[in-house]
């Protein structure tokens, strides 16, 4: 890790002083161990406070979103899933190839600042020291699937299935009972938009929760309007969702988020696929759910 | 002196829910907060007095995250209103610290002077105790004293202080403390016990003169670089015990319909967008200089004590390891002259 952090470091400081790009996306180190932090670097001075470590687990793509207005270029580490975000990005068509420099890390998996600082904090209880970020224990892609440069030697995908099994009980549960599991779940909701603000998927220039005329979705901190938040985002994630993990992790009242976006993915693959949101880059290809024709067999989706 | 034994923390907090609604600190679903000492489930969760606080602010209990406000029947071009739901049933707050206390403080200086009484604000604020717990052993994040707060002292109508196994010293500051200490007096017992010797503060930091130096830096290059991390989400207001912005919306149906309030969060684009389309802090940097010179500097101006009550929940929130600490010292440190 310290060889692939000295690494990015030089790669930084020389894609800057070549003047490859403008911008480089990379992370430094906080006031504690456990605080690596999204850093945005400017100079090859600046570069200097570049590190990556095992806390390194932001999805930086999604720091793209700040640059996609302009011409800068802009280089970024990525990780696997980063790296789907970035193809996400380029299929939305929210960024040209050519202004990206993107260094890949074939990841080993990661560990959770947020987790570490709460389980220090005094605030909560019971926060298991796990050697790995509950993103990282559903990994179906550590090597980026996109990149220019990569460093690092390929790792194998780590999926331990529990999430998968925790779906098939969702599917199982009776209606009422699959209702009563999530009321329980988005009651806690404190409408932060903290889901939103980290997915790369979510880059809709003005968010239909934002608009006001007409309003689409009420404000109310309560069972229907929390529901309708966490089901349109749902809808809206179908297809697009990369699987980073990055909305569930941020969640500052733990609601299982992953659940549902994993739960779409399966259903987008069954039924429109075989799909797998965000895994090729091909210029021009679009995500499932996302191309329209006039010819469309179905009626409803015209 | 009074004495609260800990075997009787749950009889006095019965005997306190059987005339007003008891918010006490609780573990619940991962997470922490002040709920309802009668909606407790004990299998699931624990009172949370040992801790260092819990996760979610008591600013909710004066302060709801949605509060409705008044109900409307229209006729014709007139629309009347049906029922006003000012709330001034008793709540107590049990076991608030310094910081959180302030942050109450905070919003009754908002809420409550200046020139305009929130009826709503007032109805729950005027029936509500505070019973606040005196904090010996500062968290890793705390720095409330470098914010003015004294930990020992919580701004509340009776304090607590852990003497560990021997119990709670229970001291009553004002008379609406004296009121509520004779109802249950008879399970506090009356003995000398020494209050425990204060830690120090792991966190430092320097904010004198930092609300000052604010007010020649709105244009400064640091915001550009202290937000370039930011992913403008709400975490850090919602958290936070003193943050108290809100929108009022109505919700209708045929010739009926409510208004409302709820938590709003100047992080978010909408909280500044304007009827005509356009946007006064359209990006990130705006937004976040915004949070940070209202916490700094502008609450200071008006109120003469910063908006911040070093709490650090903020610091423990936020995805991307924004610390308003380091943004104190950054703004100690920056030179101005640019």
């Amino acid at each position: 890790m310290k060889e692939i952090s000295k690494k990015v470091k030089e790669i930084a400081s020389r894609l800057l002083s070549e003047g490859q790009v403008d911008v480089f996306l990379a992370w430094e180190k906080g006031n504690q161990d456990y605080l690596t932090r999204p850093l945005v670097v400017r100079s090859a001075e600046e570069a200097e406070r570049i590190v990556f470590d095992e806390y390194s687990i932001h999805n930086l793509s999604n720091y793209l979103l700040k640059f996609r207005d302009g011409n800068e270029k802009v280089g970024l580490v990525v990780k696997g899933c980063d790296s789907r975000g970035v193809i996400r990005l380029l299929e939305d068509n929210q960024f040209s190839r050519d202004r990206l420099y993107i260094v890949g890390v074939c990841c080993p998996g990661m560990k959770d600042p947020l987790k570490a600082i709460k389980r220090n904090s005094g605030l909560l209880q019971n926060i298991p020291d796990d050697d790995k970020a509950d993103k990282c224990s559903n990994c179906a892609y550590p090597n980026p699937l996109i990149y220019d440069e990569l460093l690092g030697s390929e790792q194998e995908p780590n999926v331990k299935g529990e999430r998968q099994a925790k779906i098939q009980e969702i599917e199982n549960m009776s209606p009422d009972e699959r209702y009563e599991f999530f009321r329980e779940n988005f009651e806690r909701c404190i409408r932060c938009y903290a889901c939103r603000q980290a997915c790369v998927a979510c880059n809709c220039r003005v968010c239909i929760f934002d608009e006001m005329r007409p309003q689409w979705v009420g404000r109310e901190n309560n069972e229907t309007d929390n529901m309708m938040y966490h089901l349109v985002r749902a809808y809206h994630m179908a297809g697009r969702c990369v699987e980073c993990g990055e909305c569930e992790r941020v969640c500052p009242v733990d609601i299982p988020l992953m659940l549902i976006n994993s739960k779409l993915a399966k259903d987008a693959n069954e039924f429109f696929g075989p799909y797998e949101a965000g895994i090729k880059y091909e210029e021009g290809s679009k995500p499932a759910l996302s191309v329209y024709r006039l010819d469309d067999p179905d009626e409803g989706f015209m | 002196m009074k004495i609260l034994s800990k075997d009787k923390v749950e009889r006095v907090l019965d005997k306190l829910a059987e005339s007003a609604e008891v918010f006490v600190p609780l573990s619940r679903a991962n997470s922490s907060g002040f709920y309802s000492w009668k909606t407790r489930n004990p299998e699931k969760e624990q009172l949370m007095l040992e801790t260092l606080n819990v996760y979610l602010s008591p600013k909710n209990v004066g302060f709801p995250q949605t509060e409705k406000m008044y109900s409307i029947i229209q006729s014709g071009t007139e629309a009347q209103i049906k029922e006003t739901f000012e709330d001034s049933s008793p709540r107590i707050i049990f076991g608030l610290r310094a910081c959180d206390a302030r942050a109450i403080r905070c919003l009754d200086d908002v809420f409550l002077t200046r020139g305009y009484e929130d009826s709503f604000y007032k109805a729950r604020r005027d029936n509500m105790v505070l019973i606040g717990q005196a904090c010996y052993e500062p968290g890793p994040n705390c720095f409330c004293q470098a914010m003015g707060v004294d930990p020992l002292e919580p701004e509340v109508d009776i304090v607590i202080r852990d003497c560990g196994d021997k119990g709670y010293i229970w001291e009553t500051k004002t008379p609406k403390g004296e009121e509520l200490t004779t109802s249950i007096s008879n399970l506090l017992e009356e003995k000398e016990l020494k209050a425990p010797e204060a830690k120090a503060f792991q966190t430092q930091v320097d904010y004198e003169g930092v609300a000052e130096k604010l007010k020649g830096m709105f244009e400064h290059p640091i915001w550009e670089d202290l937000s370039s991390n930011c992913q403008n989400c709400g975490i850090c207001t919602y958290v936070c015990p003193s943050c108290h912005c809100f929108d009022i919306q109505v919700k209708s149906w045929g010739e009926e319909g409510y208004r409302f309030r709820c938590w709003d969060s100047c992080m978010y684009g909408e909280y500044t967008a304007e009827a005509g389309g356009g946007n006064p802090r359209p990006t990130t940097k705006e937004r976040f200089r915004n949070r940070f010179l209202h916490k700094l500097e502008f609450f200071s101006e008006r109120y003469g004590y910063p908006l911040c009550t070093g709490c650090g929940r903020c610091i423990v929130a936020c995805p991307t390891g924004i610390n308003i600490v380091n943004i104190i010292n950054e703004v100690k440190e920056a030179s101005v002259d640019v």
